[in-house]
């Protein structure tokens, strides 16, 4: 079915219009149904609006470097995105006021993470440490490193 | 045949819930990122076999489900997948290691390895924020004690994206708004959604279409709220437009009231008897018979049959229901047979 409005495009909008006391069954297509405001207009995502206002400025010292992941300044205002949780302290005083503007807040006043506590990480480290004891064949070791992974229940290794 | 996708049916997802002729699902997600492990813009391979590695063995530690290596899944599992709301088009996509749990119950699902290193998800039918809220935070909280989230005194969960700082935390909720649409109200209600800080989105997610009368709806903001007020101000909102939507069909009612009952009965008779349908149609017609039922003039039928039949014959779904790769007019084909077969035992009355 072709669009009541354009009578080009294919319909995909079907609904009844009870405005002014008729009933009229109306299919238009996407692009006339935004015209007469039925459809919202695309609104721009969170991260476009975010690399807009990061185009729109400009800092001297585009080749601040996170000294953790590598990225400077300049990509990051390209991409909008952090290289890893360091980047945020270092790009911090360039992009203070564009996150207020996106976020329309510049304080987390919700949950905190909680401190310590990274059993999984540490069981990992500590098996890729027993895969190159035993590598080397440093059983003692390797006994070791099973003991720590007992203490974080870690049985049958 | 149904074994193929048994994951998209969870027991808890066809519980009893809230407003479920106006509101199809609800969906919580917070990002989070681990300490010390580079974010998805400079990770390395190494890197993210590790992160899949690691959080693997944090959700096995505590968690009873499933865990999905995505990379040695078939393309049409992952479709089914994301058809079915459980995982991103981005984690599709990715080349890189990636995974996704599920929970036991069907609840809750954590993606490994998408834009943040975890995308923790809680579904439910139905109006019902506080639930999935608490079941995501029962998992974030562990997962948190396990990996060491990357945090920040000032922005909170660092995330890969500024846009997500703070609680990392989005609800969204579906609606089905066809009093709205076809009482003309809907675009003037859209637009003050967005001065209240929230955002408008198809059926799935951000760019996509708006099909079926279903608007997915969620906070704008995630930094300056506490976690409990962000989902109470949605909850409002949700509630406002439940409201709005009744006042709606009740005009449509009182002006328009046969040729709304012929729309909705031409519509169950479609589905039916109907030999080809596309999905598309599928949402529209399944439209006019949800309405039907919020309007009582539809009874032999329950919700929970139309919510199955919704995801069942999404392209994706449908060809693994039947297990096999079907051409478009076969697809077409059997979608009109499950639909048929499905209606066929229910009798009308
Ligand atoms: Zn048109
Ligand atoms: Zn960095």
């Amino acid at each position: 079915m072709l669009c009541d409005d354009c009578k080009k495009k294919p319909a995909s909008i079907f609904f009844k219009d009870v405005s002014g006391g008729q009933i009229k069954e109306v299919h238009l297509c996407e692009d006339c149904a935004k015209k007469k405001g039925i459809l919202s207009e695309k609104k721009l995502s969170p991260l476009e609006v975010l690399q807009k206002l990061l185009k729109n400025t400009s800092h001297e010292d585009e080749n601040v470097i996170c000294p953790v992941c590598f990225l400077n300044l300049a990509e990051f205002k390209k991409v909008g995105r952090f290289g890893c949780a360091n980047c945020l302290n270092v790009f911090e005083p360039y992009i203070k006021t564009m996150i207020k503007e996106v976020q329309n807040s510049e304080k987390h006043i919700g949950k905190r993470a909680k401190p310590g506590g990274r059993r999984a990480i540490e069981v990992f480290r500590l098996k890729e440490e027993l895969r190159r004891a035993l590598e080397k064949e440093a059983y003692e070791d390797a006994a070791q490193i099973r003991d720590k992974l007992k203490t974080l229940g870690v049985e049958n290794v | 045949m149904f074994d193929n996708i048994k994951w998209l049916i969870s027991p808890e997802f066809n519980q009893e819930c809230e407003e479920k002729e106006i509101v199809v699902s609800t969906r919580t997600r917070v990002a989070r990122n681990i300490e010390g492990i580079p974010f998805e813009i400079k990770m390395k391979n190494q890197d993210a076999e590790k992160l899949v590695q690691v959080v693997k063995s944090a959700l096995e530690m505590n968690f009873k489900g499933k865990y999905l290596d995505l990379n040695k899944m078939k393309p049409l599992e992952k479709e089914s997948l994301f058809e079915s709301h459980l995982i991103s088009p981005a984690i599709i996509k990715k080349e890189q290691p990636t995974a996704v749990f599920i929970s036991e119950k069907g609840n809750v699902t954590v993606m490994v390895n998408e834009e943040d290193h975890l995308r923790i998800q809680g579904l439910s039918c139905g109006l019902n924020l506080t639930n999935t809220a608490s079941a995501v935070y029962e998992f974030e909280e562990i997962l948190g004690q396990e990996l060491g989230y990357a945090y920040n005194e000032n922005y909170g969960f660092i995330t890969s994206c500024p846009t997500n700082l703070g609680t990392g935390l989005r609800a969204s909720v579906l609606f089905h708004l066809p009093g709205l649409v076809y009482t003309n109200e809907i675009d003037k209600i859209l637009k003050s959604t967005y001065s209240l800080g929230m955002t408008v989105r198809g059926l799935y997610g951000e760019g996509t279409e708006i099909k079926g009368n279903l608007f997915q709806i969620s906070n704008q903001h995630t930094l300056g709220f506490k976690e409990d007020e962000l989902i109470e101000k949605i909850n409002k909102f949700a509630r406002m437009l439940i409201d709005l939507e009744r006042k709606a069909r009740d005009v449509i009612m009182k002006r328009a009231r046969f040729e709304l009952e012929d729309k909705i009965y031409r519509s169950v008779a479609i589905l039916r008897s109907a030999r080809l349908i596309n999905s598309d149609e599928v949402l529209n017609l399944l439209s006019a018979v949800r309405l039907g039922i919020g309007l009582g003039i539809i009874n032999f039928l329950e919700i929970n049959v139309l919510n199955e039949i919704m995801l069942i014959t999404r392209p994706g779904n449908i060809q693994l229901y039947y297990g096999e790769i079907l051409e478009e007019q076969e697809r077409d084909i059997r979608r009109a047979e499950y639909i048929r077969n499905r209606l066929a035992k229910i009798e009308t009355t």
